[in-house]
């Protein structure tokens, strides 16, 4: 943080530098150390303005996010390397005066860092300055400078069309996308007015009028004011896109014609942060740039820097996305039931509704089905309408009802996006976000003053399940896939991160500690205010909960409040925002309605829990977003009308977040660690013809595996069931690494028959040992929390893959060598079979699961299908045990016998699956296949669980023993 | 307050373009009129739209399906919700469209296909519909257990002790009666049948089994009745002959006009199946089990459903408690198992593993089935197994390029030794029957 702000200071320094005379030199220095300084005395600038205070909206809600110095240079940084390739075909010299400018800036951050008196730096880097250009200009040559004089010459291009009659010229129009922060201005004391204003404030663009004016007069022509421009400013947004050149003439931004009269007013009317887009008058030789190359310069217009995703956020061009989608059917409604016959308007009945498109205009018209079937079939049936399926031409759309007293919601997705077995979840969801926010969806829709934030509400709903890749393209995380997406989320529960227990109990002592204070102090603040001001206005933080990079550290919210929170993050994208490096500050703020408390007031007749309102703020810097629970009223003072956030909150949030930083290294230490438990890469046991390498490795560490193997066989005798999975795992895997390891005729004899599994099995195929066994390996499954602290212990294991521990096992002892191999691995076997797993724990609202970068770390080209597989999968299963759920309650006693029961509750559901690698070019063998299990387990005992895992099929496993291996090394 | 009654369905048919009612089935109360003027009428209204509605669902799982065929006979399915809560919504759905689309074949298969899609007489095309009143009824009840076809389209077979002699006497007699289509039926499922019967559509297959059931189940020793085959020749009809032989086997013979009943009766029934009287009454000893002695099943196998994908055949049985571990009061009673067993398969086959036909239609039909979703098309790797532990028992499913396996299990055998028990019991049974 103090590097970044001691950056802008540098940026501001530089610009008025430039810019102004160097009379002006010392006080400006002056004027910037003091900024510095009180920026990094106290981090969270209390003696300025916050940056998001004008975006606090009326009703107090406050939604301000703020790209990360790096993540806009990065994105920058891709669009001037397109402008670099285009323009490289155009202007030779281009090329070495970026790579100048390039240096430059390393230069700047170095000395950023080591904190060099500012001063100094801004003298040295003008006096660079000052001679580079005047070499470039000597270098455009022959120019009269005295004729031309006005407009510097140009550092980035040669004019040439400006010698006399030499080329013809040809005036085009190119458009270029520059980052914007208005922010960065707040703290300069500097009036804007003596230099360039906001044009070259905001933008780092020269304009000189009395230079054009004097073109102008040579011209003998009174022009109209262009804003020519006549020079850059280092580091601003229009040097850094690499496309703005000296000489080209500002048109527009965003459409708006601009001159120079109201160039102020435009660019002072650009609210936030924001990307802005504008239209460049540039001057092209015709002989020079042939066809090919204009229709480069089109193209640069092309990929906006910044992701959709930020911008929708920031509520910006939400059009362009919707109209990627409109052939798609989608819909929301709120319709009301009740109809006034007496006033027959049209669509009178139609309290929201979006989008307006030509598909979703079909689902419209024909809301007279959903109206009719809603009031009918309750009676007929005696339960509320869920969904129905309905044909628009070849393309079935699943609509999803839910009836709030008498208005309905109906949401139309199409089927191949959300199954019918996930809409019911998917429009739960929904709702309850909603009503967190709204606390009713009555109140969310029935007031007009809401429709434009619910658009941007469904936009981003819709486009999170149409077309999710688009919406995250530009960054660098992998494509999500839809499965992935609507089960992860569909979980009533966060992803939790799993730390070291030295990291985790840091975290938990600093957290606590830094929230202690900050109740305290703010306890004494409103003693001070109410002492010396009479003001009354205090929230109790009911609870917090800290994500890092989108997963979840540390909780102490109640869990339905932190569900809420957790859809209320997931519905805004805030979480994969955070974990992609985006965030450079985010303050949200507003009211929220948790749904247990608004809940536990009404049903609790005795007891009525202190009503009050309830605020949600969420603060991000970086990687770190804290979610603070505030309640006013009840304990606290009432809150009247809608309060906005205050600074004392926000900042206070803001500083534990600072604090929290000193633990970054250790967490980001935890997500580069090899995954723990061990996961194998799919890829591992499929030779496919690019995995040579892989299989070579693989059978010469065979001889110390087949040694592992025998040890968990030797050691193990008194355990039948674990022999077994040994035994059969040592016979299993010199076959793999011998030759193909799941040819379908291996895979039939290993399994397929069971002529190998039978004789181990026969003794427990009668039901008494059966059962015996399993109250065994369920007490075992406690007991074996041997490993439990261990399974996490050992994270530091440069080799993700136990295969390639050889090198490290010959320096064990046989026993460490198995203690550890058991410690680290969630599957039994010798080899790691495990490929994926999600443990949800439902008491508190969390599930792990492999991180991405874990997932990322196995790469492989059939592991993404596997997990996109997986989640699939996944989604069946929780549908079955979902449908089970209600039923769950009813025991066998009132148990309708016979007929109309279902499948009943289900515990266990697994699917064996076979893949072949794609594209086997080899006629004459069969391509090699591997069958791998993905079975999910729900467990009521000790705490609920549900548990997913995703496993090679050479061993045998019992996901209970897994789960509990798991989950007894987390110590939830 | 509701009209339908829990877990049961009721049928309604109409004309698609009028919407007059033809009849209605099922369900002891009809539903009011109005009910089923409006929903008829919100499936016309959506037709205006250009939006077909197909299904719908409501809490505790109850159902409405809409199809309408031909562009004539519009048949609506409700399904009262269950008392379970939603266990098997979506399992109800799939029976339900099969359901439909029976009842709709059952319609073509006794009036034929003319007679529906050019109404002239809509009183006269009522008074003729409840001919088909008592197969349809069937369809609606399910009254015979063990009887899958309707499900699977897979015909329900029973695997005689000695097929041979059988088949040599069903094809005898086939062209003695101057055919190519004859079948025997024992205890409702098809013991033997010629060539060309198997070539049928699988469709008409199982409904001229249900048809024959029908009709044997009137008692009568012999009849002849007019077929029209809803694929094979929905307007012009066949006549089926259909002689029991003993009771519980019944040998018929589609046929055109030449052969009188008469005289298939006196002299090719007597010449073709006298002299197998002994084969057939072990056939008949054979019951519900529809597997030979000669295939020992394991013990630990409560009930099997096994599928040859590419004849279209099943076979399907339920162990009676009484051979079983002593009738364990655990064990879910034998209603119970053959209903746990269909849905097993369709959970199945909805989610995991593909069904021929539909891989077979055309897309635009496939989603006019409303068979909708094809989730099972969204793995990227191909699903070859599965398995479901419920509170009842254990049932798994196998699936192989040319059979299909389901299997239900008694909960006290150890999971990981289910898929040792389903691959046994499919060698077993292949290595025995060659099925």
């Amino acid at each position: 943080m103090a590097s970044a702000n001691a950056r802008k200071c540098t940026e501001k320094t530089l610009c008025r530098g430039q810019t102004e005379e160097d009379d002006a030199e010392h006080e400006h220095d002056s004027d910037c150390e003091s900024t510095s300084s009180s920026f990094n005395s106290s981090d969270c600038s209390n003696d300025l303005e916050p940056e998001w205070l004008d975006d606090i909206q009326k009703n107090g809600e406050l939604f301000y996010l703020e790209l990360s110095e790096g993540e806009e240079e990065a994105a920058l940084a891709s669009a001037a390397n397109q402008g670099v390739a285009t323009n490289h075909v155009r202007f030779s010299e281009k090329e070495a005066e970026v790579i100048t400018e390039e240096n430059k800036k390393q230069r700047c951050s170095s000395w950023t860092k080591g904190e060099p008196p500012l001063k100094r730096l801004a003298r040295i880097l003008r006096r660079k300055r000052r001679p580079s250009q005047r070499r470039v200009g000597g270098k455009d040559g022959g120019k009269d400078n005295s004729t031309l004089s006005s407009p510097p010459a140009s550092i980035l291009k040669n004019q040439p069309g400006q010698r006399q009659g030499v080329m013809v010229q040809q005036q085009q129009l190119k458009e270029v996308c520059v980052y914007l922060n208005p922010k960065r201005l707040g703290g300069s004391s500097t009036p804007l007015s003596d230099s360039g204003g906001l044009l070259e404030a905001l933008l780092g663009v020269v304009h000189r009028p009395s230079w054009s004016r004097g073109q102008a007069d040579s011209a003998g022509v009174r022009q109209e004011e262009r804003l020519t421009v006549h020079g850059l400013i280092p580091n601003s947004p229009a040097i850094k896109c690499g496309q703005i050149l000296i000489g080209d003439v500002l048109v527009a931004v965003d459409d708006v014609d601009v001159a120079s009269e109201n160039i102020e007013r435009v660019l002072s009317c650009i609210p936030g942060p924001t990307q802005v887009r504008l239209t460049l008058e540039t001057v092209a030789q015709v002989d020079r740039s042939n066809a090919s190359d204009t229709s480069s310069v089109h193209k640069t217009k092309a990929s906006p820097p910044v992701s959709q995703l930020v911008r929708l956020l920031w509520g910006e061009d939400t059009a362009e996305l919707q109209m990627s989608i409109r052939h798609i059917p989608h819909i929301v409604m709120y319709l009301s039931l009740k109809l006034d016959s007496a006033s027959p308007q049209d669509e009178e009945e139609i309290l929201y509704k979006y989008p307006v498109s030509e598909a979703s205009g079909q689902l419209k018209r024909v809301r007279g089905i959903f109206l009719t079937l809603s009031d009918m079939l309750e009676n007929v049936t005696g339960g509320r309408i869920l969904s129905s399926s309905l044909l628009l031409g070849n393309q079935l759309v699943h609509v999803g009802y839910w009836k709030q007293s008498n208005n309905l919601l109906v949401i139309g997705l199409p089927a191949d996006r959300v199954p019918l077995l996930y809409l019911q979840t998917v429009v739960g969801d929904v709702v309850r976000t909603l009503k967190v926010m709204y606390g009713s969806l009555d109140s969310a829709f029935c007031k007009a003053d809401h429709a434009p934030r619910l658009d941007h509400f469904f936009c981003l709903f819709f486009q999170q399940l149409i077309q999710p890749s688009r919406l995250r393209d530009g960054s660098s995380a992998p494509t999500p896939d839809v499965s992935g997406t609507l089960f992860l989320d569909g979980l009533p529960a966060v992803q939790w991160l799993t730390l070291p227990p030295e990291i985790k109990v840091h975290l938990w002592l600093t957290w606590r500690w830094i929230l202690f204070f900050l109740i305290l102090s703010l306890l004494i603040l409103e003693k001070c205010l109410r002492t010396f001001f009479g003001l009354r206005r205090l929230y109790v933080i009911l609870g917090s909960c800290l994500f890092y990079k989108s997963y979840l550290i540390a909780n102490h919210l109640p869990k339905d409040d932190l569900l809420d929170v957790c859809l209320y993050c997931q519905h805004y994208c805030l979480l994969p925002l955070a974990s992609e490096q985006r965030v450079g500050q985010l303050v949200i703020w507003r009211e929220v309605f948790p749904q247990q408390r608004a809940k536990g007031s009404s049903t609790a007749p005795g007891y009525s829990q202190p009503q009050g309102r309830h605020f949600l703020l969420i603060v991000g810097l970086r990687h770190f977003m804290q979610c603070v629970l505030l309640e006013a009223g009840g304990a606290a003072s009432t809150a009247l009308g809608s309060p906005g956030p205050d600074c004392v909150y926000v900042d206070q949030v803001k500083a534990t977040l600072l604090q929290l930083e000193v633990l970054e290294a250790g967490i980001e230490e935890r997500l580069n660690a090899p995954s723990a438990p061990c996961l194998s890469c799919a890829d591992w046991f499929l030779p496919a013809a690019t995995a040579r390498d892989r299989l070579d490795s693989l059978a010469s560490s065979s001889p110390v595996f087949s040694k592992i193997a025998s040890a968990v066989k030797g050691s193990s005798t008194g355990n039948r069931g674990r022999s077994l999975f040994g035994e059969k795992a040592r016979r299993s895997s010199p076959q793999r690494s011998l030759s193909d390891s799941g040819s379908e005729g291996q895979m039939d004899a290993g399994s397929g028959s069971g002529s190998s599994m039978a004789p181990g099995l026969s003794p427990h195929s009668t039901p008494d040992s059966g059962r015996k066994l399993g109250g065994r390996r369920d007490s075992l499954g406690s007991g074996g929390s041997d490993g439990s602290g261990g399974l996490f212990k050992i994270p530091r294991m440069k080799h993700p893959n136990p295969f390639y521990l050889g090198t490290l096992k010959k320096t064990l002892t046989e026993r460490e060598t198995e203690e550890m191999y058991n410690t680290m691995k969630l599957t039994s076997g010798a080899e790691n079979t495990l490929f994926h797993y999600v443990l949800m724990e439902t008491v508190q609202g969390i599930f792990i699961a492999p991180t991405n970068r874990e997932v990322a770390q196995l790469s492989g080209s059939i592991h993404p299908q596997l997990i996109r597989n997986f989640h699939h999968c996944c989604l069946s299963i929780r549908a079955a045990f979902q449908q089970s759920l209600p039923a769950r309650g009813r025991r066998a006693a009132d148990r309708p016998q016979g007929a109309g029961w279902g499948l009943g509750p289900v515990k266990e559901h697994g699917v064996l699956f076979q893949c072949k690698p794609e594209n086997w070019t080899d006629q004459r063998k069969p391509a090699p296949t591997m069958t791998y299990w993905v079975i999910g387990r729900m467990l009521l005992e000790p705490v609920p669980q549900e548990f997913y895992v995703c496993f090679h099929d050479s061993v045998a496993e019992v996901p209970v023993e897994m789960a509990f291996r798991l989950s007894f090394g987390l110590a939830f | 307050m509701m009209m339908l009654q829990h877990g049961s369905t009721q049928l309604i048919c109409l004309t698609a373009s009028s919407g007059v009612p033809l009849f209605t089935r099922g369900a002891s109360k009809q539903l009011p009129f109005s009910v089923i003027g409006s929903l008829n009428g919100v499936h016309m209204f959506g037709g205006g739209q250009g939006v077909v509605l197909s299904c719908c669902e409501t809490e505790g799982g109850g159902k409405v399906v809409w199809r309408v065929f031909q562009d004539s006979v519009m048949l609506i399915a409700v399904s009262g919700g269950e008392q379970g809560g939603a266990c098997s919504s979506k399992e109800e759905q799939v029976r339900l469209q099969r359901l439909l689309e029976n009842v709709w074949s059952c319609m073509v298969l006794v009036l034929g296909q003319d007679e529906l899609t050019n109404v002239r007489n809509v009183e006269r095309l009522k008074r003729d519909l409840r001919s088909c009143f008592s197969l349809i009824d069937q369809l609606l009840e399910e009254r015979q257990e063990g009887i899958m076809g309707n499900l699977t389209y897979c015909a329900d077979s029973l695997l005689p002790p000695n097929p041979t002699l059988l088949q040599e006497a069903v094809d005898g007699f086939a062209q003695a009666a101057d055919s190519e289509f004859s079948c025997l039926i024992v205890h409702g499922r098809i013991a033997a049948a010629t060539e060309k019967w198997w070539r049928l559509a699988p469709q008409e297959v199982v409904l001229l089994s249900a048809l024959l059931r029908s009709l044997s189940a009137s008692g009568s020793a012999s009849c002849d009745y007019p077929v029209f085959l809803p694929q094979g020749s929905p307007t012009v009809a066949h006549r089926l002959l259909r002689f029991q032989l003993l009771p519980g086997a019944d040998v018929c013979v589609l046929c055109g006009p030449t052969p009188s009943l008469h005289r298939a009766e006196s002299g090719l029934v007597g010449r073709f199946w006298t002299p197998l009287v002994e084969t057939l009454r072990d056939c008949l000893a054979v019951g519900e089990r529809c597997l030979p002695g000669s295939v020992s099943l394991r013990p630990d196998v409560l009930a099997l459903l096994l599928i040859n994908r590419e004849t279209r055949r099943s076979v399907s049985c339920v162990r009676t408690s009484t051979n079983h571990l002593l009738g364990d009061p655990l064990l879910p009673s034998k209603a119970r198992c053959w209903e746990l067993l269909k849905l097993f398969y369709i959970f199945s086959t909805t989610r995991y593993f593909t069904q021929e036909e539909i891989l077979c239609a055309l897309p635009e039909e496939r989603a006019q089935r409303g068979n909708t979703e094809d989730f099972v098309l969204g793995f990227s790797h191909q699903p070859l197994q599965c398995y479901l532990v419920t509170e009842e028992c254990k049932s798994y499913g196998l699936q192989t390029p040319q059979h299909q396996l389901f299997l239900l299990i008694p909960l006290s055998v150890p999971t990981f030794a289910l898929r040792t028990v389903a691959t046994q019991t499919l060698s077993d049974i292949v290595a025995a029957t060659g099925f």
